[in-house]
């Protein structure tokens, strides 16, 4: 074992010793006001003989109105992935810390904040700055956020920061956003936001949009318009004529009814990405109108935002036939915009505008009895990204054998028809689970893939693992997974996390303390 | 400058930490915030409590362990509300899901508050790694326990220390 191999283990066996020995009292509490959590992440792929490990521990003080923080990051080494790496290869840092003040209270109070903080404006068409651990997204920014509230009119305004993909913080964000609430079920919204580049001789973006939120009777109605400004892209686009370079709309209107619930959204982004100068900060991420699924291949062949360029919406419905039995259903369609639009005017080009994607998904879950339930889904599915047009049923059993013991089987089979090759292929996964209440998990997870690229001449591959999930005291969560997994994405909000192909043992800590 | 920060940082937590120790407090309450609920109206967890113990469920609509959580945590919450027990449970839905969620819980009838965090905000103050995620508040404020992830029985566990903070185990 090389040297780095034998710290990165002791490392490891030091952050599992503290879990299972010092801290394994159900009864352990930490000091009034300080709080911590750590997330370990070990992975060694046995074919390519590499490893990655990675480790968040975060570090929170409370004492009255005052609150501070940090958060220190260990990779090493790291994932070689370069939307994720950042450009280095081993890197252990304080990423994240803060001071925090909160004066008052909602009606009439004072916010502030000094460091790292996270903040999204409405539905996130100006800004949304967010974490997500999963998908490896920390757009958070560095610098000063002060929220203010008095009598109907809340007040929050800010200027940071991000990180771009070298790990510097070069381009500086100003933003604001003001909520008026003083009408009975309505609230209206005006966001500002501002990127001034880190290249002097670039022009600043700014972004500004107005919102609503009402509630009428059974109904629940939402919009949003944003207009974009950039010199530079006006100079190219209209000879500096035209001060708007983009716009975006989003709207929603949920209504319900008894047992019966309907939703629907619609989008149109033109242009409106907002990012820093190099285009590695995302600041914003509109609703991206496509369903996120739990089940494996339904996420093989996903639909990335793309909010420089869409135009489409959504609906989504539930209706309970009992508290036992209800139908979901769900129907998205995006196509791109045509060629009057800012996007083709900026790109130069001449597009006709054509359909993106198209995704139908019904699932009816059903309780046969106290011990047996029943999911039956399908899902259809055609997109331009990857080219592919894909259906997939998917059969799930649930057996409760006692209070805490219980069986599940989930059989998924997709059927995949690539446009560009004409290729034909499917993919069957078998999930078989044994969960025992409250500590225990143990999944087995099988899949198959079948290519035919000619005639009688059928290829098959196969993956498989083994997961184990134990649960020590209530703070700490182990999952253990040994065996090969096929390529796939992770995604979360229309932001997608592609994870290629692996074949060792993964190892996942989940430690929290209060 | 970063390593000065850090070393300040430093100094702040072991000089809070030293205060209270010397203080001798042992009360660990949880950490106040505030949300908006269905109706779009704001709801501050210390307003909420001193009736009874809370139950604070971090759950999505697209995490089918926190609906199949629900269930069973409405049960629990039916037969315990009129004896203080509270169950507010926090969407982490974002910006893309969200509106799913009052379609969501009017169409199950449910009625216990219902709260959108919708940039994770308080989900991060509770260290909510995944979902679902509940947190045991007892009548004070303090945190009695946390679990993460929902097995059948589970609930059951929950309820026991719920039965056990209104007196009746």
């Amino acid at each position: 074992m090389s040297k780095k191999s034998n710290s990165t283990a002791a490392a490891f066996i030091l952050l599992l010793a503290l879990c299972t020995e010092n801290y394994s009292q159900d009864s352990y509490k930490l000091p009034n006001g300080l709080s911590l959590s750590n997330q370990l992440e070990y992975s060694y792929n046995s074919e390519k003989k590499t490893e990655i490990f990675e480790n968040w521990l975060n570090l929170d003080y409370t004492y009255g109105i005052f609150s501070t923080g940090i958060r220190f990051e260990v990779f090493q080494p790291n994932d070689p992935d370069p939307s994720i790496s950042r450009g280095k290869e081993k890197y252990s840092d304080i990423a994240y810390k803060y001071i925090q003040a909160k004066i008052g209270n909602r009606r009439e109070g004072l916010f502030l904040t000094v460091g790292n903080y996270y903040e999204m404006f409405g539905r996130g068409l100006i800004l949304k700055s967010y974490e997500d651990r999963n998908i490896r997204i920390d757009n958070n920014l560095e610098g000063v956020r002060v929220e203010g509230m008095y009598g109907n009119f809340i007040l929050k305004t800010l200027t940071g920061m991000a990180a771009n993909s070298k790990n510097e913080r070069k381009d500086i964000l100003h933003a604001a956003d003001l909520e008026y609430r003083g009408i009975k079920k309505l609230k209206l919204g005006f966001s500002l936001a501002s990127n001034i580049p880190g290249e002097e001789s670039a022009s600043n973006t700014a972004l500004a949009s107005l919102r609503f939120d009402t509630k009428l009777w059974n109904f629940d109605i939402y919009g949003e318009y944003g207009v974009k400004h950039n010199k530079d892209i006006s100079d190219q686009i209209s000879n500096g004529e035209e001060a708007k370079v983009g716009d975006g709309i989003y709207g929603n209107v949920g209504f319900n009814y008894g047992s019966f619930s309907i939703s629907g959204e619609y989008k149109k982004y033109d242009n409106f990405s907002f990012q820093s100068y190099d285009g590695t900060i995302q600041y914003n991420t509109p609703p991206s109108l496509t369903m996120d699924y739990s089940y494996i291949l339904l996420n093989r062949h996903p639909y990335p935002l793309n909010a420089n360029n869409e135009n489409g919406f959504q609906f989504s419905a539930i209706y309970n036939f009992t508290e036992d039995t209800y139908l979901t259903g769900n129907y998205s369609y995006t196509r791109t915009l045509g060629k009057d639009s800012y996007y083709q005017r900026f790109l130069g080009i001449n597009l006709e505008s054509q359909a993106q994607q198209e995704d139908v998904y019904f699932q009816l879950n059903h309780g046969w009895n106290s011990n047996f339930e029943s999911i039956l889904a399908f899902g259809y599915r055609e997109e331009l990204v990857t080219n592919t047009k894909s259906i997939t049923p998917v059969l799930e059993g649930k057996y409760y054998y006692d209070d805490i013991n219980t069986f599940r089987v989930v059989l998924e089979h997709q059927q995949v028809k690539e446009f560009n090759t004409s290729e034909e292929y499917f993919s069957d996964i078998l999930l078989l689970e044994y969960l025992r209440s409250p500590k225990i998990s143990v999944s087995l997870v099988g899949e198959m893939q079948t290519k035919e690229p000619e005639a009688a001449n059928k290829e098959r591959n196969f993956w498989g693992f083994i997961q184990f999930g134990y649960k020590l005291a209530e703070h700490t969560d182990l999952s253990l997974l040994i065996g090969s997994r096929q390529a796939g994405n992770i995604c979360i909000g229309g932001v997608c996390r592609y994870e290629p192909e692996f074949e060792g043992i993964e190892l996942k800590v989940l430690t929290r303390l209060y | 400058m970063r390593k000065m920060i850090t070393v300040i940082l430093i100094l702040i937590f072991y000089i809070a930490l030293s205060a209270q120790q010397e203080a001798g407090q042992d009360i660990k309450k949880a950490q106040n915030f505030i949300l908006e609920d269905l109706d779009g109206e704001f709801v501050e967890l210390y307003e909420i409590t001193g009736d009874g113990p809370i139950l604070l469920s971090f759950w999505a609509t697209w995490c089918k362990p926190c609906v199949e959580e629900m269930k069973e945590l409405n049960k629990i919450y039916e037969e315990y509300k009129s004896e203080g027990f509270n169950l507010v449970a926090i969407s982490i839905d974002s910006e893309k899901s969200v509106s799913k969620v009052k379609p969501f819980i009017k169409s199950k009838n449910y009625d216990f508050i219902v709260l959108l965090d919708t940039n994770s905000e308080v989900a991060r103050t509770f260290y909510a790694q995944a979902v679902p995620y509940s947190v045991l508040l007892d009548e004070n404020g303090s945190i009695v326990y946390s679990h993460m992830g929902y097995k059948k029985g589970d609930e059951k566990e929950i309820l026991n220390l719920i039965k056990s903070l209104i007196g009746k185990s």
